[in-house]
């Protein structure tokens, strides 16, 4: 099979398990979708499972590339945080049903499913480690602020794909924002930049 | 306060519970049948079908025993003794010693029921889930903090989750405690600033450190 058709597949796949739910999505189905044989389809992969995993690997890569592709490297922080984070947003929105198999139906799977998902959240751990200049306190931060920030963004983009509001995300960015600045910056600075952001919006 | 131990798993309930949690820990959702949970609870099909009308039922109550565990420990160390954020310190070290101390009923609630559930069972999480942010939120009531979005307890919550999530799934169950001052900051910092929310992270280590063990 051709990339084209690989990443077709992969869609394909996903969307099955998202319409279908896992005990009842179709390797025949996403195959015919993305115009590959059986004989194609065995020889790159094992099973659906590996399908399945490849598919939300594939996926995955490309929230990260997006989230970071429109930073501008030279903004402050908070700003290159806005930015990756507007983006996101958009794409959740623009592909709700994707959006639910990254958060929920692939991780739902099993446990092993459910660690890939741990590792998405980590991988946009360093994107947050700047925020740490940006400390209103003499203290050390929390050993574990990165995740917290990602996490309550997670929380909220979570519940909005789950509740089937994913549309709505775009216009809840500045709250978002909020919710991730404020381990590193506190209330106060927080709220000045969910208002900056409210205004672009 | 004593430290969280493992929940009772005595009588037949209590044992067909547990082997819920631990098979739908273990397998998923998918993986909960009434001959599976039987067998591993050592019960009758009989005595299953007397306590449960189905598997989803003993779901449900297999949810519902950590949150009642935990309903306790935040009804237990409210005081009028303490400030409302003390109070909210000691409970959530209570509350990671529990899930510390009963690793099948900690992924089910963290992990199992926020992916697959049915119905019931996310009836049950979300009202779980509720009653935590309703908490989080009266500390907002005397921030004097004007601009805080309504989300921001589902965000603190969520946030002091994914750290709690993320030891569950590696397996690091008896770290849970430790994360106690880390999750005391982030459920606070939006509501009471960043000193003050550093302040109780550091009291909360002092209370971790010189916990007996359970």
């Amino acid at each position: 099979m051709n990339a084209e058709q690989r990443d077709t597949l992969l869609r394909a796949m996903l969307e099955e398990l998202v319409g279908k739910g896992y005990g009842e999505a179709s390797v025949e189905r996403a195959s015919e979708a993305a115009g590959v044989s059986a004989a194609e389809f065995e020889a790159e992969f094992d099973d659906m499972d590996d399908c399945l995993f490849a598919a939300y690997d594939f996926l995955t890569e490309r929230v990260v590339a997006k989230a970071s592709a429109d930073c501008d490297q030279a903004a402050p922080w908070p700003a290159r945080v806005r930015a990756g984070l507007e983006s996101l947003l958009q794409a959740v929105a623009s592909y709700p049903e994707m959006a639910r198999a990254l958060t929920r139906a692939f991780p739902g799977i099993r446990p092993a499913a459910y660690e890939r998902y741990v590792g998405l959240l980590s991988r946009f751990v360093p994107f947050m480690r700047e925020g740490r200049e940006y400390s209103g306190v003499d203290e050390e931060l929390p050993g574990e602020v990165e995740l917290l920030a990602v996490g309550a963004a997670e929380a909220i983009i979570f519940g909005e794909v789950d509740a089937g509001r994913a549309e709505r995300l775009p216009q809840m960015m500045p709250e978002i924002l909020f919710s991730i600045l404020v381990p590193f910056m506190g209330p106060e600075r927080a709220a000045d930049e969910m208002r900056s952001a409210a205004m672009s919006i | 306060m004593s430290p969280a131990a493992a929940l009772p798993a005595v009588s037949e309930r209590e044992r067909a519970l547990l082997a819920t949690a631990e098979l739908w820990a273990s397998a998923g959702y998918d993986g909960l049948s009434v001959e599976a949970i039987c067998s591993r609870a050592g019960i009758s099909a009989d005595a299953f079908e007397s306590l449960f009308p189905n598997v989803e039922a003993a779901a449900v109550a297999a949810i519902e025993v950590p949150l009642a565990a935990v309903v306790r420990i935040v009804a237990d160390l409210f005081s009028p003794d303490r400030s409302e954020a003390e109070s909210y310190a000691m409970a959530i070290v209570s509350i990671l010693e529990l899930m510390a101390a009963n690793p099948a009923y900690a992924y089910v609630s963290y992990v199992a029921r926020r992916q697959v559930a049915p119905s019931g069972v996310h009836s049950v999480y979300a009202s779980g889930h509720r009653f935590l942010v309703a908490m989080l939120e009266r500390l907002w009531e005397g921030s004097g903090l004007k601009d805080q979005p309504g989300c921001a307890a589902l965000a603190a919550l969520g946030a002091a989750e994914a750290v709690i999530r993320r030891e569950i799934v590696a397996g690091r169950y008896e770290r849970l405690p430790a994360l106690a001052p880390d999750c005391v900051y982030i459920a606070t910092v939006p509501f009471l600033g960043q000193k003050e929310a550093a302040r109780l992270a550091r009291a909360t280590e002092s209370l971790t450190e010189n916990r007996p063990q359970a």
